[in-house]
């Protein structure tokens, strides 16, 4: 369940913000459904072992956000209806990533042509166009 | 009485005769909190452990745990307090069970299921003797009976000094696990840097008695920044060597191609006007983690300061 949700505790980011950030992508991409259970504090911190008060702001925050749904005695949850990632952000995102991609492939001494074809035969089938 | 800081120490200072051994120093370690020590050997840390845990009485200043006077209330406080020390160690012929019997007597809320459970996860028998445990077991049958007694405060001395890899990673998830039932407040002096990253949210650093940083995690990261940059000479540029003043350089390094530097003042705006300046070229800031931090702090070479807030 937290696979995709990477942590880099000498990020300047702080960890609460990564997971927070981590999560949100997850539920935007699709990755994990509206109304999927997200795993307990207790376990998102044993397994990302980090402090579970930092976990707990992650979520407190994506609580309050409405990307997740905390059901006293139940659990956390991803919200029925989570808000969409703002255009902006997205955009931010993608092109962060594509930015990263774009320098492995330079250094790889690969030509931007080849770059885009290897980027299409890796695109996960099923995933939109 | 009790306050919001699960310890807290005032302009205390240990001496051992002419040796100065912690000076003037003051922290506070708020309920809930996870507090990471860290400090060279000799820094001070196991002295101010013991003045905090009433082992020993300071020469100035005060100390207080829960709320109460270290050395004053020591023997009502250990009740409520879980140790493990610096140098895992019991009798070798007492088994844990052993070990057990003679402890429980002494904590009034003892959990003698939470540790047989304990014991289990470890795969440390109980009816073993203590001196035929591995490292790795005595260290962690140590935390099993520091945790027994469901204490408000963890006080954990170096406690993964030594252990191997996979002692290391159940020790730190039994902490986590604590912290997540309990909060319970840890306190905790260690070397292993990045172990702790992630799990602790205030940070002190001791360098020869003197308490240089003391503040949380997340801020020390954001001021602290690696700044590498070149310097080209132009004909306008009357002055060298000031362009880092606006950010407290801890350390300044000059190597082949340019300048390197450790700042403890750095925000993204300054950054911008120093990227800018007439005759700094290619200049990059990145982040430190926790054990380049505290190298830059306390190793050899650093300017000995925290740098400013």
């Amino acid at each position: 369940m937290t696979r995709g949700l990477a942590i880099d505790p000498s990020d300047a980011a702080p960890i609460w913000r990564q997971i927070e950030e981590g999560l949100r992508r997850l539920v935007a991409s699709g990755a994990l459904a509206p109304g999927a259970p997200v795993p307990s504090v207790r376990d998102m911190s044993a397994d990302l072992r980090v402090n579970p008060a930092t976990v707990a702001k992650a979520y407190q925050r994506l609580a309050e956000s409405g990307v997740l749904a905390v059901r006293r005695g139940e659990g956390t949850f991803v919200a029925a209806s989570p808000p969409p990632v703002a255009r902006g952000e997205r955009l931010k995102s993608l092109k962060d990533g594509a930015i990263r991609y774009g320098s492995l492939a330079v250094t790889l001494g690969t030509g931007c042509e080849e770059a885009v074809e290897t980027l299409k035969q890796v695109w996960p089938r099923g995933a939109g166009r | 009485m009790r306050g919001t800081a699960a310890m807290k120490v005032e302009t205390l200072t240990v001496r051992y005769g002419k040796k100065v051994a912690l000076d003037r120093v003051g922290l506070e370690v708020p309920l809930g909190s996870v507090y990471a020590l860290l400090g060279r050997n000799g820094s001070g840390k196991s002295s101010l452990v013991r003045v905090l845990l009433g082992q020993q009485a300071p020469c100035e200043g005060h100390a207080e745990l829960l709320g109460e006077p270290s050395w004053g209330a020591r023997t009502r406080l250990m009740a409520r307090v879980g140790v493990v020390p610096e140098d895992p160690d019991a009798p070798p012929a007492m088994t844990v069970r052993a070990l057990e019997a003679f402890c429980r007597p002494l904590y009034p809320s003892w959990d003698g299921t939470s540790l047989a459970a304990r014991l289990d996860r470890f795969g440390i028998p109980a009816d073993a003797p203590f001196g035929g445990l591995s490292k790795g077991q005595k260290g962690l049958s140590l935390l099993a009976l520091a945790l027994a007694p469901s204490p408000e405060l963890l006080v954990l001395d170096d406690p993964t000094l030594g252990l191997d890899p996979v002692a290391r990673k159940a020790f730190y998830e039994e902490v986590i696990g604590e912290l997540a039932d309990r909060r319970t407040t840890v306190f905790l002096t260690t070397h292993d840097l990045a172990g702790i990253e992630p799990i602790a949210d205030r940070v002190g650093i001791l360098k020869e008695g003197r308490l240089l940083v003391d503040e949380p995690l997340e801020s020390l990261k954001a001021r602290f920044r690696r700044i590498r940059y070149a310097n080209e000479i132009t004909e306008e540029r009357t002055e060298f060597g000031n362009e880092l003043d606006a950010f407290d350089a801890v350390q300044v390094k000059v190597r082949g191609w340019g300048s390197e530097a450790v700042v403890s003042n750095y925000d993204d705006a300054r950054f911008e006007t120093f990227r800018t300046t007439d005759g700094v070229v290619d200049a990059e800031a990145s982040p430190l983690s926790l054990e380049d931090l505290f190298l830059a702090v306390a190793g050899e070479g650093a300017r000995t300061k925290g740098g400013s807030r």
